[in-house]
């Protein structure tokens, strides 16, 4: 039986349809919170311990080794240490003594084996920071060294990805394998036998470090009732509160999970607050005081997890006009230590890893394994960073092996209206990417250059090179695909927004603010946005997957709708014209036939609380459910994609190998741009970061485990000297149906493609492929002297 | 743990003395942030190498996460807080306004003072002196290139005499 369509889907649909002129969805307009900000009184995590007072500090001893069984561990002497209120070990955990995110597989406390160099022993609750961190230095453990794997390949074999035998990292789970997908799409055997041209090449990428600015910070404070509010730095203030709650073995509605303003996330505050969230919870339940935990960068580093390193290998096959036929892979995803997002993130990278093109033949096998090394988990782009800089390096071979362009080769190629993608998903509206490519190709004089950069000598040479992209927007067959939002009219005409998304710095929170007002007729600055608290706002889901503006904004849609037809009707009733006539231009509210018939916005909403006509609504959003078939691939895994092209220019200095990145025009199908100002940022610091994972970043562990680089001395990343001159954002609003009047998210998208452009812009400049990241300038050199193209 | 004496400081603060209790071995950021309340000032490495921590101390843009509060003891010292008026806006920020550089904004306070600290001294920065000025400053969410124009931005009203800036909110 086919279930009614829910309201809430025909409003969004209403809403596509009917609004062509907008008065603040896509505008530049300054942040809500930009002035708070500017004037540095913003409150971020860390600045609440100023509120309160008694508190105690929470330090984390940490394992010494990479891999080990805990025989002993003893607190004793550090308990003695003045000032020491507490040491916690896994015995005084009252509740379920893990952390994971997906899988149940991450305790909060080391207590039979440590896994990786950031495993927690005890914390030390101490009147002060500093005692806390002496007393570190007196517990003691008996450790049993086991050996450290940091090579997936010891884990899987390369070929037929079976698990070869090892010392079990996971000895309870009883296997380090910790997720397959795979597609299997037509006959590749048959698809190669078709294809004129193949090419077949092996891709790595290393660990990446989010680095945001603001390292991990949580404040509990003890509730009189017995429970808990917790103020810490997370993405998803109610699966924050899950965990807590596990831990300390307590209903969730006990637990308050309240989150200030981010200073940066990128998908690591996605699950840290796990860890670091309980830790300062459980300090503050043993102690009776307000706790804090406060990271250092160098516990940042190895206490969040990171970007997944991949080893890819991809054969590809295409007819001489320049037709994909079929593609075939292997991707083997490192999830460190614990699991994280891990299997989710191998789930996307599986999904989109033939790129954004018709492929009718396809067998591709994912794997996800433990390592020694630091968890790895959500991170901007999610798995598909990594697929992105193998298919579109492979799409450029290609084009090169056929002699054609590498932008004609792929407009053969790309997904358009009424295509099907490669797991049989119909995308019948809203694919804007030809238009995206067309529209970069121009913007940086593709052609023209490419043409222009053929005929170089020389040794400081300059490139051009193209990605595309495309990106699932929101968490699919993940789990649960829902948000919400409520808005709050006051009496005297202020509003009230509040929702569970957090605002990391991505501006999302804004887009809702804009469409809000849209919907409403009244202006931004008219709302004040609530900190999410679990005690206020409604649980939105995780801020996580680029799904705050899609989901976000259909909840903030409906709720808003809502209140907008009850306006219109008291308003219709008031000033005797039909409700459909009304206009509401805050501070003003007329009939648009006869605008002298009006009232005052403050004296509708007067006559609204009077009439008792609640201008209290909610907004719900439930995705159209996702589908997914584990043995083939096929499905509709997510309900709408963002796609994209990027172009990137290079010069390459080929005595030093030194990659300067000039220029980047990215070009971005988003549906509709909704925030502005948000969009453009993304377009720029998706790039910035996108360059610095194409160039500079790397984790790098030692053979024992460590970090070697875990502070931002010693780890690579852009400062405003690395930057290019110029990235032109592009966007094509191609429209998609069950998106806020026709918009999809830029968060994670705008990194996807950047590092595969670059690369094709290497190639271009100096003819050296250079298949693994970071492309340092060692790297570039030793090709090009491996080619003979460089003497010295 | 060893016993430290208290030793009593003075430090000048965006224009105004507070004399506080410190530990040898305090940092000055921690000194200004949890003692004084100029939480502005942020930890983002502790090791000097992010700038978000960057005060403007005897005129100098210092990181206040090395240097020991001892250190600062008479010194006059300047964070975003003391940047201007109360309810004005400075140029710099109005600039970074205008030019909708802001995202996260853990790094701006340390971006603003390396701003300042290069305007007092340089009211006509080249985009290279401006790059250079700021390459201590970093932004993971990459507002960049705005701060670039910002800054160019901020000299101009600076130049033209319009230092402080009344603003809505």
């Amino acid at each position: 039986m086919a279930l009614p369509t829910a309201e809430y889907v025909k409003i969004v649909e209403e809403l596509f349809e009917k609004v062509r002129k907008f008065t603040y969805v896509g505008k530049h307009m300054q942040r809500w919170d930009a002035i708070e900000k500017i004037l540095g009184k913003a409150r971020f995590t860390a600045d609440y311990a100023n509120l309160y007072k008694n508190l105690v500090y929470v330090y984390s001893v940490r394992t010494k080794y990479a891999h080990a069984r805990i025989r002993k561990i003893d607190v004793s002497e550090a308990e003695k240490v003045p000032g020491v209120l507490k040491v916690i070990t896994h015995k005084d955990i009252p509740g379920v003594n893990d952390v994971g995110y997906v899988i149940p597989d991450q305790p909060l406390l080391a207590y039979n084996k440590v896994r990786y160099i950031g495993d927690i022993i005890a914390l030390i609750v101490a009147e002060d920071p500093y005692i806390a961190e002496e007393a570190a230095e007196k517990v003691y453990v008996d450790y049993e060294p086991l050996p450290v794997i940091l090579d997936p390949l010891e884990i899987v074999d390369p070929v037929t990805l079976e698990e070869k035998k090892h010392v079990l990292i996971h000895d309870e789970r009883e296997s380090d394998v910790v997720a397959r997908y795979r597609i299997r799409t037509g006959d590749v055997k048959k698809g190669f036998e078709q294809a004129e041209v193949i090419v077949e090449n092996e891709y790595r990428t290393p660990y990446v470090e989010h680095a945001y600015m603001e390292p991990e910070a949580a404040l509990a404070i003890p509730e009189p009732d017995g429970g808990i509010t917790v103020i810490a730095s997370t993405q998803c203030p109610y699966e924050a509160r899950r965990a807590i709650a596990k831990v300390l073995a307590m209903p969730f509605n006990k637990i308050r999970v309240a989150v200030p303003p981010l200073g940066g996330g990128f998908g690591g505050k996605e699950d840290v607050a796990n860890e670091i969230g309980t830790k300062a919870a459980l300090a503050s339940l043993l102690t009776g005081r307000p706790a804090i935990a406060v990271h250092k960068r160098e516990e940042s580093v190895i206490g969040h997890s990171k970007r997944h390193p991949a080893i890819m290998w991809y054969k590809h096959g295409a007819t001489r006009d320049g037709k994909l036929v079929a593609v075939e892979a292997r991707i083997i995803l490192d999830t460190g230590a614990y699991a994280s997002l891990g299997p989710f993130v191998a789930w996307r990278a599986t999904v989109h890893s033939v790129g954004p093109y018709k492929v009718p033949n396809a067998k591709v096998d994912t794997v996800a394994v433990y390592t020694n090394g630091i968890y790895a988990g959500a991170f901007r782009g999610f798995g598909n960073p990594q697929i992105h800089f193998a298919v579109e390096q492979q799409m450029d071979l290609l084009a090169e092996e056929l002699g054609m362009d590498p932008v004609e080769f792929r407009l053969k190629n790309v997904l358009r209206n009424g295509d099907r993608t490669v797991h049989g998903q119909l995308l019948d509206h809203g694919v804007g990417l030809e238009e995206a490519l067309i529209k970069a190709a121009k913007a940086a004089d593709w052609y023209r250059k490419r043409a222009e950069y053929a005929k170089q000598t020389g040794t400081i040479r300059k490139g051009i090179g193209v990605a595309l992209l495309w990106h699932g927007n929101s968490i699919g067959a993940e789990g649960a695909d829902y948000s919400a939002v409520s808005i709050i009219i006051n009496r005297d005409g202020s509003i009230t927004f509040r929702t569970g998304l957090i605002d990391m710095g991505q501006g999302a929170i804004q887009g809702l603010i804009m469409l809000a007002a849209e919907v409403l007729g009244v202006p931004p600055e008219y709302f004040r946005v609530e900190m999410p608290d679990t005690a206020s706002v409604p649980d939105a889901g995780p801020t996580v997957a680029s799904r705050s503006t899609a989901m976000g904004g259909n909840a903030t849609l409906v709720a808003a709708y809502k209140l907008r037809k009850k306006l219109n009707e008291v308003a219709a009733d008031l000033l005797k014209c039909d409700p459909d006539d009304i206009e509401i231009r805050a501070p003003e509210v007329y009939c648009r036939r006869d605008p002298t018939k009006k009232i005052r916005w403050i004296d509708l909403v007067e006559e609204c609380f009077w009439r008792g006509v609640s201008l209290q609504e909610y907004g719900y959003y439930r995705a159209p459910k996702a589908k997914w078939e584990d043995e083939t691939g096929h499905g509709e895994p997510y309900f709408t994609y963002t796609f994209g092209a990027i172009i990137a220019e290079v010069t390459v200095d080929m005595e030093t190998g030194k990659t300067y990145v000039e220029r980047m025009v990215t070009a971005y199908d988003i549906g509709r741009v909704v925030n502005r100002v948000g969009a453009e940022l993304h377009a720029e610091g998706g790039a910035i970061q996108g360059l610095g994972y194409a160039l500079m970043e790397e984790l790098v562990h030692s053979p024992e485990g460590k970090v070697w680089n875990p502070n931002l001395y010693a780890y690579y990343m852009p400062t405003i000297l690395d930057i290019p001159k110029e990235i032109i954002p592009v966007f094509v609003e191609a429209g998609y149906i069950r998106g806020p009047f026709g918009a999809k998210g830029l968060g994670e998208p705008s990194i996807n493609g950047i590092a595969p452009a670059i690369a094709n812009a290497i190639a271009n400049a100096v003819g050296v492929r250079i298949k693994s990241l970071p492309m340092t300038p060692e790297k570039v050199y030793l090709g090009l002297k491996r080619k003979g193209l460089i003497k010295l | 743990m060893e016993e430290y004496p208290d030793i009593e400081i003075t430090l000048n603060v965006n224009g105004k003395d507070y004399t506080v209790k410190v530990k040898p071995y305090e940092r000055l950021i921690d000194v200004l942030r949890y003692k004084l309340g100029f939480t502005s000032v942020k930890e983002g490495c502790g090791r000097g190498e992010c700038g978000t921590c960057a005060i403007i101390m005897d005129g100098e843009l210092v990181a206040s996460c090395m240097v020991l509060a001892v250190q600062a003891r008479g010194k006059k010292i300047l964070t975003l807080e003391g940047l201007a008026p109360p309810g004005k806006l400075h140029a710099i920020q109005k600039a970074l306004l205008d030019t909708f550089a802001m995202q996260c904004g853990f790094c701006f306070p340390g971006v603003i003072m390396a701003m300042k600290h290069l305007l007092d001294k340089n009211p006509n920065p080249t985009e290279e002196e401006i790059k250079e000025a700021l390459s201590g400053n970093l932004c993971r969410c990459g507002s960049y290139l705005r701060f670039i124009k910002a800054a160019k931005l901020a000299a101009e009203y600076i130049r033209k005499g319009q230092v402080y800036f009344e603003f809505k909110g």
